[in-house]
């Protein structure tokens, strides 16, 4: 392990007040020892660095998918008060609610025998890659604003989903905070046209099967069952979301020196939770986030078109399981102190996983805890797991939110072939398609840690439960 | 035109070097280019960007920011760009061509200019700057 963290428990290390100058709490993070091999001091430099922003309460957090990012680490959680605390766009990252969604169907795995032309209808009818343009929607000012005010409920008003829909996303699918005055005339310009799409890099749609179940009865109110097939969609809120992270990290980072505030890295640039730039800036993610969820809507609606008339079922037959971001800041109520206290949560490259009874949750699922969905990578099993109690006493209601990267894209294109990894991947019986082979291989698996082993330690570790795990046969990437 | 790709596990980590500011914008522009659209891009197409910031790193951002919105909503990608800075402004010519989905989808999207150990230095050599493209 790392120089100067110490282990504090079987899957548990803490990074000491003190291990760089100024931090105001410890850092804390959650990996096990062979995970542990691969984890860079970039990272646990990063998670030391959120340790110094003003009103950071109890720690600062990194889940077993902690990886060097900018700002904070990817898998960095931290929690500020309402009166002293700030919010960065650094906690949030450039794609706002970058996040993922799971569908079921009534499908099993013979239904979806020679998935191929299935693959190749959802890659022509979903715009993937750079430069992708709605095929769905045409935009408009209009339609932007119901976008950004409205979120999944814009979709589903215009007919992109059903209200059922909206019960099952974190948030109802809408921050009811969003402001899109604080939204630029350049960030809705490139939001306009990308309603539907679904971005490049690790975003992808993957259709599923279901091969493991863990926990029957929460497995049974999720609606999950062995061999089912589903289908996962992962994607942010594209280039209005990229625009509004460097639109106010620039006012940021200006009112840092207004408000006396210096801290190690100028990506962690903050405003107080109070200051007319931080409030600003919360307005602006709210809408992107809601942008988000409308945009994931979208393409849900097309698979549900593409799913019904290929197999006769019906649009409702494809309910959504759970929508979670993985990038986002967020008011929530959570235990300080022994007092429940109103904080704001920043989650980056982290997922909410709510304990049962929490806010917010489906009164059919308040018994169970929120879904967490955990996507692989291309050729590796995705999970789906359950909220806890622990989590909202350890991590301000936290979890992983993926497998985290291993390898740079750089490496991957000098040792892997994307014509390779995808023969590969189609003899293990997973078909991939992509705009160009490179996409493919920049993604491969050996780039990401085991998705197995991350799962595992949030489930040991007790901040989210093991329900069920799901392998691909078919991705679309972007 | 110089620049290497340093090990970054979840973006894209670039270190530039150049005889001057100008060439190090002006190839700094060049790495972004490569890492979204690849490396067949032609030109004839001119843009004209004016930036003007307080300092050097964020005069960069700036333009480099710029740059991305201009590619995604004209829909245009550029071969070489021509860089001019004076003091804390910066005048660029772009020399580029419209997107092409068979010959410009070898890369993958830049969402944004991150400030992460971003660090303009100088020394005997020239210049020397570090930057971060999330991808």
């Amino acid at each position: 392990m790392i120089e100067g963290v110490k282990r504090t428990g079987t899957n548990e290390w803490e990074v000491p007040v003190g291990y760089i100058p100024g931090m105001r709490v410890p850092g804390r993070f959650f990996l096990s020892e062979s995970l542990g091999s691969m984890l860079e001091p970039g990272a646990i430099q990063q998670l030391a660095n959120v340790a110094t922003m003003p009103g950071i309460l109890k720690n600062s957090l990194g889940m077993p998918d902690i990886h060097w990012g900018y700002g904070f680490p990817i898998g960095g959680v931290a929690a500020f008060s309402l009166d002293e605390g700030v919010i960065s766009p650094g906690g949030v990252g450039f794609d706002i609610n970058c996040g993922v969604r799971l569908l079921t169907t009534p499908l099993g795995r013979k239904d979806v025998a020679g998935q191929g032309s299935l693959i190749d209808e959802l890659f022509r009818a979903v715009p993937t890659g750079v430069g992708a343009k709605s095929s769905s929607l045409k935009g408009s000012a209009k339609s932007l604003e119901g976008m950004m005010i409205k979120g999944a409920r814009w979709a589903v008003e215009n007919g992109f989903g059903v209200s059922r829909d909206l019960a099952r996303c974190e948030e109802g699918g809408c921050m009811k905070e969003a402001d899109s005055s604080t939204v630029s005339t350049k960030a809705k310009q490139r939001g306009i046209p990308q309603g539907g799409t679904l971005g490049s890099g690790n975003h992808f749609l993957e259709i599923q099967i279901v091969s493991e179940i863990y926990d029957t009865s929460a497995a049974k109110a999720f609606g999950l069952s062995e061999g089912q097939v589903c289908c996962m969609i992962h994607c942010g809120s594209r280039g209005l979301g990229h625009q509004v992270c460097t639109d106010h990290l620039k006012v940021l980072e200006a009112a840092m020196r207004k408000y006396h505030i210096t801290l190690p890295d100028r990506q962690l640039a903050c405003a107080p939770l109070t200051s007319p730039e931080g409030k600003a800036y919360f307005g602006a993610m709210a809408a992107s986030a809601n942008y988000a969820w409308a945009n994931r809507q979208m393409i849900t609606h097309t698979a549900r078109e593409i799913f019904s008339r290929r197999f006769g079922i019906a649009y409702e037959e494809m309910p959504l399981v759970y929508d979670v971001a993985h990038n986002v800041a967020k008011f929530e109520i959570h235990t300080v102190d022994g007092k429940q206290t109103e904080v704001c949560v920043h989650r980056k490259g982290a997922t909410r996983a709510f304990g049962p009874g929490a806010p917010d949750l489906p009164s059919d699922l308040a018994a169970i805890g929120q879904p967490v969905i955990i996507p692989g990578s291309m050729g590796t099993s995705s999970y789906v797991l359950r909220g806890t109690d622990v989590a909202m006493e350890r991590t301000f209601g936290s979890t992983c939110h993926g497998a985290g990267r291993v390898m740079s894209r750089s490496q991957a294109k000098k040792r892997l072939s994307g014509k390779e990894v995808a023969a590969d991947l189609a003899r293990q019986g997973i078909i991939v398609r992509a705009p160009h082979e490179n996409a493919i291989a920049d993604e491969a698996p050996d780039v990401y840690k085991p998705s197995d082993e991350v799962v595992g330690v949030v489930h040991d570790v007790g901040i989210s439960r093991l329900v069920a795990r799901l392998t691909p046969i078919g991705v679309i990437k972007g | 035109m110089s620049f290497e790709e340093l090990s970054h596990t979840a973006d894209v980590r670039i270190r530039v070097r150049a005889p001057t500011l100008d060439m190090l914008f002006a190839d700094a522009f060049a790495a972004l280019m490569e890492t979204i659209f690849g490396k067949d891009r032609k030109g004839g197409c001119r843009k004209d960007l004016h930036i003007e910031a307080a300092d050097t790193e964020t005069l960069l951002m700036d333009f480099l920011s710029e740059v991305l919105f201009v590619c995604e909503v004209e829909g245009l990608v550029f071969s070489s760009a021509s860089v001019t800075i004076d003091g804390k402004s910066l005048a660029a010519v772009l020399d580029g061509e419209p997107f092409d989905r068979v010959r410009h989808s070898e890369g993958t999207e830049v969402k944004g200019i991150s400030y992460s150990g971003l660090a303009v230095t100088r020394d005997e050599n020239g210049y020397m700057l570090d930057i971060l493209f999330d991808v």
